[in-house]
């Protein structure tokens, strides 16, 4: 499989208050001067080597950018990298950017598919999420991606909202299996430090739900929207048919190669990791001067890529590779941790296979402790 | 001789003996204004800290009195815990006279008589000081007559003084000159010298302090200890002026050092006698013990790997403390250890301080414990310190334990809640007798294994801080005696068993569970904490089990902090011990020890 690109747009025009991404409000002069950065980043970042299958187009919100900047953009990153003909590219969209011409000028740009921040289909939630667009709004913009043709549409969801129930949850993901949504991300809300809700929850007006309540969201998403049709791959993704699998995201678990431009990417080239700055002016004065604008860079041993292959194993369906991890690695998992898993395995955590050690829902809703319970050395 | 004087402070924990010691060292010119430190006969970083003195220390000092003639005087200066008792007695027989020091504030208290007791025992001439006059709440006329009817002793011409402020050392020094007795002793007679104590040097081994009784000690003598009937040969004598600093002899009289190529502190006993191999002495001096073990816990590393550095460090411990036994020990839930024996709690909290300070040891102790006589249906005897050996109920005929003499002095309203204290704690011939006005000491026999747990805590909490305490062994008397397990989803946690009163079995295994249950981290099952004795469950506590600790993202490649969150966590759980499936950290380990109240 080839490498992935990600291609960070930290532009928004509001911040939300549970975001901790890399994002600015900055306006159209910024905006500009970043499209040219992406142009001197990609051409600098040739030097890796790596040809690419998947464009990724995150943020922020990409679809803040204007239709010909976009362009600009993937123009760019085709002419300053090896870009695969038939590459998917992705691009992650408000509802509030969706509109017949954006929808035209995406197929446009060869976009297959679509990630389209609903948040929610329930107006008080997206109320308490500080979102600029209605439910009515999420619904209009998910009918014009279909009519403008894209076959591969994703939304991403937020649960674990304070106060929010059983039956309010359910019924938003029966809503978007109704709607034949593609894919479907699910994030359960997480209070960042540094974000409105941080401070927030620092001066104890906002806390979050309790985990035996948290737990049972989450094993209530996987359990209703596998009645509903959709598979869940990974801690927080699902869906309708294999092929509508994120094939840019599965890289990052896979320990495929990735490369990514803008501010705050992170790359992952041979035992390289690297990430860039965070900051929109920090990164730009770089790419500007002729720099690579990195931040730091971390060369992984065998020990850490196999703790991470175990730590991202574990949090999808798929699993660990165990027969991966003995060739590359030499551990042999299963031997290692004989007790363990067999408990795991009893207590209907975990389920070995011939070459697979696959988590069950309830193993992957404690992903965190699996990967921390696993020996990978005597 | 005549120009010799040898004494002691004796005091309750706190009322200045250590910085009265600084100010007379200081007043004599022994050391240095830049070379001064506080308490500067402590030497240990654990007894500056918490301002106790473990191990015996002298100096000795050249004061020029009021009359103008010179003498040498040698402070030694003692342990005042209970712990350390056997050191005191052998400091004590050393002087001819002590200091007793009195908080001018806090008045006489418990640890006051007992050494008080102590010296008089060995026919000590005793100066009342009384200290701290500068503080706002000080009562001078209160403590006098504290110190005439508590102690019975004259305090008209008591000495008043401020260590902390210098006020009044003269007047200590020319009281030590004028009203304490010169030693006496026959320099050609044959030699007697006691050993007070003992410290271990890296380059030297064992250095002895001792106080010659009788004859004289000299380099190059062959001598023999009495009562190990070991010999050996003088390397070098000396007097202890905060260094050593070496002389040609040490006469009847003296008090100084001695090397004599002992390896390790542990080779001799303290109170042991030094005499002259050729020509020993008739007897040695009275009075002599080896310092026996009362209370014994086992000690393990938090991680296995840890092991060979525990057992480094425990023999390097023992190379200067004596007292302290050790032997191997395991455990199915904590790996390999040393059960170790203490002379009490505060020695046991000692070792265990130094161990993790100046060896960097992460430890998990059991539970203290005494060591209990155990018959036999068959008639033997068997003495138990370790719930592990604790044989068969069906087997044992009787089970005795140690019984102690306490006595806590207190002002008079607070004997009530005293008096409870001590019958919860099982202590029987409870009584008590007024001393000075609103002042009362309460005597009780108790089962020393009542005083271990947490009685000094409760002691401070009741008489909110007022009370104080001390005590004797006294014999072992008949008890009902079980072992109590606590299991951990059904597996025995062998460190946590203990042996107790049947009456206490209950609420002692029920606080055990409550505290295991707060401190142990929900897992991802449901964790039963019970108590048992034998089959039976007398206690019961349930820590429920968590379903969901995943993050919800790992997204744009940032996986590198998560693997290093990942990371943390697993070393963090190298510090648990795995029971069976259950986690247990080390937090719990040592919370379950504690008490109630704290």
């Amino acid at each position: 499989m080839r490498a992935g690109l990600y291609i960070h747009v930290p532009f928004c025009a509001s911040v939300c208050p549970y975001c901790d991404f890399a994002v600015t409000l900055a306006g159209e002069e910024r905006r500009r001067a970043y499209v040219a950065g992406i142009e001197r980043e990609a051409a600098m970042a040739a030097a890796d080597g790596l040809s690419f299958d998947t464009i990724y187009l995150g943020g922020g919100t990409p679809s803040a950018l204007a239709a010909d900047q976009l362009a600009e953009v993937l123009a760019a990153v085709k002419a300053g990298l090896r870009v695969e003909a038939g590459a998917w590219t992705f691009l992650e969209v408000n509802p509030e950017d969706v509109s017949s011409a954006s929808v035209r000028a995406w197929r446009q740009l060869g976009v297959r598919a679509v990630s389209l921040g609903v948040q929610a289909l329930d107006g008080e939630a997206l109320a308490f999420l500080g979102r600029r667009h209605t439910a009515d709004g999420a619904r209009r913009a998910l009918d014009r991606l279909r009519a403008g043709g894209f076959t591969t549409v994703s939304i991403d969801l937020i649960y674990g909202l304070p106060g929010q129930t059983v039956a309010s949850w359910s019924r938003q993901l029966e809503e978007a299996a109704a709607r034949a949504v593609d894919h479907i991300s699910c994030y359960q809300l997480t209070i960042h430090r540094g974000t409105v809700f941080g401070r927030r929850h620092a001066r104890g007006e906002l806390e979050a739900a309790p985990e035996p309540a948290q737990a049972e969201l989450f094993l209530l998403t996987h359990r209703r929207l596998a009645e509903l049709g959709y598979q869940g791959y990974e801690v927080s993704n699902f869906a309708a048919a294999p092929g509508h699998r994120s094939r840019h995201n599965i890289k990052y678990w896979r320990h495929l190669p990735y490369l990514g431009l803008g501010p705050a990417a992170h790359s992952f080239v041979g035992r390289r990791r690297f990430w860039n700055h965070r900051k929109l002016r920090i990164w730009q004065r770089a790419v500007d001067a002729g720099r690579r604008p990195v931040e730091g860079v971390e060369e992984l041993a065998d020990a850490d890529l196999a703790l991470e292959a175990v730590m991202l194993g574990l949090r999808t369906s798929d699993g660990v590779d165990l027969e991966a991890l003995r060739s590359r690695y030499g551990i042999d998992l299963v031997a290692l941790n004989r007790r363990s898993i067999e408990r795991l395995c009893d207590s209907g955590h975990l389920v070995l296979e011939a070459d697979r050690l696959r988590p069950t829902v309830s193993g992957m809703a404690i992903a965190d402790t699996l990967a921390r319970s696993l020996e990978l050395a005597r | 001789m005549d120009n010799v004087r040898t004494f002691c402070i004796i005091a309750h924990i706190d009322h200045g003996k250590s910085t009265l010691a600084d100010r007379l060292i200081q007043h004599c010119g022994a050391v240095e204004a830049r070379d001064f430190r506080d308490q500067i006969l402590d030497s240990m970083d654990i007894e500056r800290e918490r301002g106790i003195t473990i191990k015996s220390n002298s100096v000795t000092l050249d004061y020029v009195a009021r009359d103008g003639r010179s003498y040498h005087l040698n402070l030694i200066d003692t342990p005042g815990h209970v712990d350390f008792s056997h050191e005191v007695r052998r400091s004590l027989m050393s002087c001819e006279g002590a200091l007793l020091l009195v908080d001018a504030s806090q008045g006489v208290e418990a640890q006051t008589v007992a050494n008080l007791y102590l010296a008089l025992e060995y026919d000590l001439e005793i100066v009342p000081v009384i200290n701290k006059i500068d503080l706002p709440s000080a009562d001078v006329e209160r403590v006098r007559a504290e110190i005439e009817e508590d102690l019975g002793l004259d305090a008209d011409d008591a000495v008043l003084c401020s260590a902390k402020d210098g006020v009044g050392i003269a007047d200590v020094l020319e009281a030590v000159v004028h009203r304490l007795p010169p030693p006496t002793g026959d320099l050609a007679a044959p030699l007697k010298a006691l050993i007070f104590d003992a410290e271990y040097d890296p380059y030297r081994g064992a250095v002895l302090l001792v106080r010659v009784m009788e004859g004289t000690l000299r380099p190059g003598q062959q001598v023999l200890l009495m009562h190990t009937q070991a010999h050996y040969q003088v390397e070098e004598v000396g007097l202890l002026q905060l260094r050593r600093v070496r002389t040609a002899e040490l006469g009847a009289g003296a008090v100084g050092y001695l090397i004599a190529g002992v390896k390790a502190v542990s080779d001799i006993d303290v109170g042991d006698t030094v005499t002259e191999a050729e020509r020993p002495a008739a007897e040695p001096v009275p009075g002599y013990r080896p310092a026996k073990p009362v209370v014994f816990s086992s000690i393990y590393p938090m991680s296995n790997e840890e092991y060979p550095d525990l057992a480094k460090a425990l023999e390097k411990l023992k190379l200067n403390d004596a007292a302290l036994t050790y032997d191997k020990d395991s455990s199915a839930a904590l790996g390999f250890g040393f059960r170790c024996g203490f002379l009490g709690l505060l020695h046991l909290e000692v070792v265990q301080e130094r161990l993790r300070r100046e060896h960097d040891l992460s430890l998990i102790l059991s539970a203290p414990s005494v060591r209990y006589r155990v018959t036999l249906a068959d008639g033997s005897v068997r003495w138990i310190d370790n719930p592990s050996e604790f044989p068969e109920p069906g087997s044992i005929s009787r089970t005795e334990e140690p019984f102690i003499r306490t006595s806590v002095m207190m002002p008079e309203r607070y004997l009530g809640p005293v008096m409870e204290l001590c019958r919860e704690r099982r202590g029987v011939k409870t009584g008590f007798h007024y001393l000075a006005v609103g002042r009362v000491e309460l005597t009780s026999e108790m089962p020393l294994a009542d005083v271990l747990f947490d009685f000094n805590d409760r002691l401070k909490s009741v008489t909110q801080g007022y009370g104080s305490f001390d005590y004797e062994m006294l014999d072992y008397r008949d008890t009902d005696l079980v072992k109590v397990d606590i299991l951990v989803n059904g597996e025995p946690v062998d460190a946590l068993a203990q042996l107790v009163h049947r009456d206490k079995a209950r609420p002692r295994a029920l606080h055990y569970c409550e505290r295991l249950a707060e401190t142990i981290p929900r897992q991802q099952f449901k964790i039963a904490i019970q108590g048992a004795i034998g089959g039976q469950i007398i206690a019961r506590t349930t820590i429920n089990a968590f379903r969901k600790d995943v993050t919800a993202k790992c997204y744009g490649g940032d996986i590198t902090r998560k693997r290093k969150l990942l990371e943390k966590q697993k070393k963090g759980k190298k510090r648990m011990k795995m029971v069976g499936s259950v986690e247990i950290p080390q937090s719990a380990f040592v919370a379950v020890l504690k008490t109630d109240k704290d």
